[in-house]
């Protein structure tokens, strides 16, 4: 008899791993809270670094999934252990016991609005990265309207002890140049300025969009976090943020303003790792067995965890997570 | 023991001296206690006028002279140190057990005093043991059986109920000390040696006076308390009750804690009438130390209340910074921990609030914080404040440096603006000075004087005729120390309450139940309290804190600590919100962008909103 | 001073074997962030005084690191201590100490 596994959350890493264990030819139940699987990654338009569009990825990845018996609209209430399986009920109604859990419960976006002073929600014309990618998607958004000057405020919610987030997103900062130079695409007559505290463009192809941004769109680095937006009668923004290169305060009128909202632990996730008694750090993502050889296991026997639920990471990163896991549930549940 | 041969006569008087001469060795310890006590009080009554400023001097001389201020002086201090009524509003019981002790004593002695000025007028001339003889009075006379009147017996009597109110507050004191959760405090005091002394002496004073007097009742006569106890003692030890020791006992008992008294914190019993006197004449604090706040760390009882009400006291290694030990290392000499102690403070001043003296400990420490901080350089000739163009007879509003870091809060307040058509200028739309308060939190008194005359001729320039602001902390400030002669200053709550009563803005309400946080500055610093809850019952349901009032609970995000560090601060700001949500509100609402912020910062799980967003949002 | 018709300028190098580390020392003690800084310049962009003359924390705190004592003092001297840097400081540093420590340890 085949074994069971259960995959909880259905974005690229629930998806990817889910494939695999398929493939492998176990039977693979894939939980997703939502009515769509895919995650962030169904609500992004195009992917840094090269901007190739999000959804062949997403549609790649479901296309694998075999014959994964998919469960959507399905929030776990309870996750126990009973013996060396695991026993989970769904608010559907459906419960499995399984031989195997794997957390693929990704991360939450930061509300942006907690920032008060960058006026998310306030003023008319403060959009976050997501809302970027949705107005590419959908090509509409109201607070978007043909705008000529465009501020892109990097770390928001992240780096930022005051917003409970000590830690760096990691993806922001490439999404931020690749929604820079999509933006000054979409606007040309636009002028773009990019507001940062460090850049981080760590990956292979990262530099090279970094650089393109410079030298096709004129995107104006500057090296400042904004720490006050204003908004005049006329609708336009005003922003403060230190020149710091040049140790000069500047202010500059903007008629859209795009927070680079970061990666926090997902909520549910959390609550899912609380049922099982799985710890999870200061920071609040799930712990691993170890950090540098035990990055898909924990500290219970049976239970994984691939992709962003551990730490934000990239999409390749968090395929790569998933692959790893599935291989890792594979040695334990033949041993 | 001389036992007067005297026949009982109606003929004869009432009450006859019993011990010629009216002096026995056994008033030594007491008179000693006394005279000592007397002595060190005298000194250091003329130490604290001494170091007063001339004027100050001045003003208490001439509060002595206006009459409202001197019925004022009667009232509180007899309301304060013999009522206590502060502490009777908050804790019934500890309340009844201070009236009890002070109230009671207070009236022995004044009772013993019109006794002996009655029946023995002659022993109230200092030559004839006026210091003891009052005291001691039912030691040195004999009553006559056979001349008995209804005078007499009622004062028998006064005296016995007396005693029996007295007795029965030590007794919940005694209780106290073991359990003092019961009596409504969750942390208390640790007394140190002298205090203990004063604290066991004055224990042992009214249970021994009854036995004394009981001992001595079937001569110097008594009432329902002291003659069943004689017939008691009699029954136990015989007729002849050998009473002297007990009167010694007594004596000794009373003489112990005079003596210990200036080195305690009981000497709140008799600092506290100073620092009420002192209060009312309008002297402020001048110096940490010296003065003015000499008088305030003497008449500080140590009670400890102020550590219940310390927003610090969630984490148990900050009780050490409450107000309690900041006083007690003052009267201790101990700098090191003074500074420490007076810089982390938050000045959300709930512990001068709370505290039953009216001890304002968040003033000396701006002072001590002075002491350091004062001289260190500051330029701000560089400064400038626009005069804002058009504001003749009109509103100016000005928003103040933390709320341009909650633009929702301005949004709202000029939304508010508009949808009332009111005319009005915004005075520091482009940023502005700040308003001095900061710099007077941390002691830079000379700075902030800088800052106020910069804002003040500015808005005195503008001609407008009302100012409406929308932190408190600036309100403070503006209303303290602005001297803005003609032009009304406002809380933006104030001014919404206002244009709602006035019909000038109709609010909508809503199906949505709040909580309402009382900012510190807004509510004790100012003593708004009503306008804010008018306009938030206007768009909905008002649900109680846990605490709220002036016992609200600090964000945690005040300007007032010049050293606690963000983790310390989240945690008060964690202990703030679980008050808050204790009626499960759908929503928080406060009115101070510091707050605000501070509490949307923490993820409190319910929104966070200001009174400006409702009023702006459920105004039709 | 007699006219060469020439100056020589200081070099413009910044030595940091001249710096007294001794007095970045009791300051970081006083107030570490001295050295949780990450010079992000949200106090300098928000400092209501800024608008008038420069005045920056950030700059402040690098100033005291390169042993340039009286810059630091001169960058806060407009400072009115309105706590704005405190709210917005994404690492926690409570300025406002920050700026009293250093007024205190060099004019104090």
């Amino acid at each position: 008899m085949a074994k069971n596994i259960i995959v909880i959350g259905g974005g690229p890493a629930g998806l990817e791993a889910s494939a695999r264990l398929d493939a492998l030819g176990y039977t693979v139940f894939l939980v997703e809270r939502d009515n769509h699987l895919g995650g962030h990654l169904a609500l992004w338009d195009r992917l840094f670094p090269s901007g190739d569009p999000a959804e062949p990825v997403l549609r790649g990845l479901v296309s694998k999934t075999g014959s994964t018996k998919i469960l959507l609209e399905s929030e776990v209430q309870t996750l126990n252990r009973l013996g060396k399986s695991f026993r989970i009920s769904l608010s559907s109604g459906v419960s499995v016991i399984a031989d195997a859990v794997l957390l693929t419960t990704g991360f939450d976006l930061f509300d942006a609005s907690k920032k008060e002073e960058y006026g998310y929600g306030i003023y008319d014309h403060v959009v976050t990265n997501a809302d970027i990618e949705s107005y590419f998607r959908t090509g509409k958004d109201p607070r978007i309207d043909n705008p000529e000057r465009i501020g892109i405020v990097h770390c928001v919610g992240s780096r930022d002890e005051k917003a409970g987030c000590r830690n760096c997103s990691k993806v922001c900062c490439a999404t931020a140049v690749k929604q820079a130079c999509e933006l000054k695409a979409k606007f040309p007559k636009a002028k773009v300025y990019c507001f940062y505290m460090d850049l981080r463009m760590f990956g292979r192809g990262y530099e090279d969009l970094y650089l393109k941004a410079q030298k096709e769109y004129g995107v104006r680095f500057i090296r400042g976090r904004v720490s006050e937006v204003s908004e005049k009668i006329d609708k336009t923004l005003q922003v403060k943020a230190e020149d710091t290169l040049s140790s000069t305060p500047l202010k500059v009128s903007l008629d859209l303003l795009v927070l680079m909202a970061g990666m926090r632990p997902s909520k549910s996730g959390s609550k899912v790792a609380k049922m099982i008694r799985l710890d999870t750090g200061e920071d609040g993502y799930l712990s691993v067995a170890d950090g540098f050889t035990g990055m898909q296991a924990t500290t219970i026997p049976g239970l994984f965890v691939a992709g962003a639920a551990t730490g934000p990471k990239t999409l390749p990163e968090t395929l790569a997570e998933a692959r790893a896991a599935s291989a890792l549930i594979h040695d334990y549940l033949k041993g | 023991m001389t036992v007067p041969f005297l026949i009982s006569q109606v003929s004869s008087p009432e009450i006859i001296d019993r011990i010629p001469g009216a002096y026995d060795h056994f008033v030594l310890p007491f008179c000693i206690g006394m005279v000592f006590c007397l002595c060190w009080l005298g000194v250091g009554l003329v130490r604290v006028l001494a170091n007063l400023s001339s004027s100050d001097r001045k003003d208490l001389l001439l509060s002595f002279l206006n009459p409202k201020i001197l019925w004022k002086d009667i009232k509180d201090i007899f309301c304060d140190c013999l009522l206590h009524l502060k502490i009777w509003q908050r804790k019934p019981l500890l309340g009844y057990m201070h009236s009890a002790i002070a109230l009671g004593w207070f009236l022995l002695i004044v009772l013993g005093h019109l006794e002996v000025w009655l029946f023995a007028p002659r022993h109230l001339y200092l030559d004839n043991g006026a210091l003891f003889y009052p005291i001691f009075y039912r030691y040195f006379i004999w009553m006559n059986p056979g001349h008995t009147t209804l005078r007499g017996s009622l004062f028998f009597f006064l005296m016995d109920l007396c005693l029996l109110y007295v007795l029965s507050g030590i007794a919940l004191a005694v209780f106290k000390r073991f359990r003092s959760k019961l009596l409504g405090m969750k942390h208390t005091t640790k007394p140190s040696l002298m205090d203990r002394v004063a604290l066991y002496s004055l224990w042992g004073i009214f249970p021994l006076r009854l036995l004394a007097e009981s001992f001595t009742a079937d001569l110097a006569g008594g009432s329902f308390l002291t003659l069943p106890a004689n017939a008691l003692l009699r029954y136990l030890f015989g007729e002849n009750l050998y009473f002297l020791p007990w009167w010694w006992a007594y004596s000794i008992c009373l003489g112990l804690f005079f003596v210990s008294l200036p080195f305690t914190r009981y000497m709140h019993i008799l600092t506290e009438p100073l620092l009420i006197v002192m209060r009312n004449a309008g002297i402020k604090v001048r110096h940490p130390r010296k003065g003015f706040a000499e008088a305030e760390i003497y008449a500080c009882s140590s009670c400890g209340l102020c550590l219940d009400a310390c927003p610090m006291n969630v984490q148990k290694k900050n009780l050490r910074f409450s107000s309690v030990y900041f006083i007690r290392f003052l009267r201790r000499h101990n700098e090191k921990k003074i500074n420490r102690i007076a810089d982390k403070c938050l000045q959300c001043g709930k512990c001068l609030a709370l505290c039953p003296v009216g001890v304002d400990s968040p003033a000396i420490r701006r002072r001590q914080r002075a002491a350091g901080n004062d001289p260190l350089p500051f330029d701000y000739s560089a400064l400038k404040s626009p005069v804002p163009a058009g504001g003749e007879g009109k509103v100016m509003y000005f928003a103040g440096c933390m709320s341009h870091l909650t633009p929702r809060i301005i949004k709202a307040v000029l939304e508010v603006f508009r949808k009332a058509g009111e005319e009005f200028v915004f005075a520091d739309e482009d940023g502005g000075i700040c308003c001095g308060r900061p710099l007077m939190l941390a002691g830079k008194d000379r700075a902030a004087r800088e800052v106020i005359e910069a804002n003040r001729k500015m808005i005195l320039e503008s001609g407008c005729t009302t100012l409406v602001l929308s932190c408190p902390i600036c309100l403070k400030v503006f209303r303290e120390e602005y001297n803005l002669d003609g032009i009304e200053i406002l809380h933006y709550t104030e001014y919404m309450d206002r244009l709602a009563s006035r019909g000038r803005i109709i609010i909508d309400r809503k199906a949505v139940s709040y909580v309402y946080h009382d900012p510190c500055e807004l509510g004790r610093g100012c003593g708004i309290y009503d306008a804010p809850r008018r306009l938030v019952e206007a768009s909905g349901e008002l649900r109680k804190a846990g605490k709220e009032g002036d016992e609200s609970v600090c964000c945690g995000g005040s300007l007032g600590s010049l050293t606690l560090n963000y983790e310390d601060r989240g945690k008060i700001t964690a202990g703030a919100l679980e008050n808050l949500l204790a009626n499960n509100p759908d929503r928080i609402v406060t009115a101070c962008p510091l707050c605000l912020k501070t509490f949307s910062d923490a993820t409190p799980g319910v929104p966070v909103v200001d009174i400006a967003e409702l009023v702006a949002g459920d105004t039709v | 001073m007699i006219d060469f018709g020439f100056h020589i300028t200081p070099s413009g190098t910044l030595n940091l074997d001249d710096v007294d580390q001794k007095t970045v020392d009791t300051l970081s003690r006083a107030d570490y962030g001295f050295r949780t800084c990450i010079a992000c310049g949200s106090c300098t962009a928000s400092c209501p005084a800024g608008v008038f003359s420069e005045t920056s924390v950030r700059q402040a705190i690098l100033s005291v690191l390169n042993g340039k004592d009286e810059k630091a003092l001169r960058l806060l001297s407009s400072c009115m201590l309105c706590g704005k840097c405190l709210m917005v400081c994404p690492r926690g540093i409570n300025t406002r100490h920050l700026i009293l420590s250093l007024q205190k340890q060099f004019e104090g």
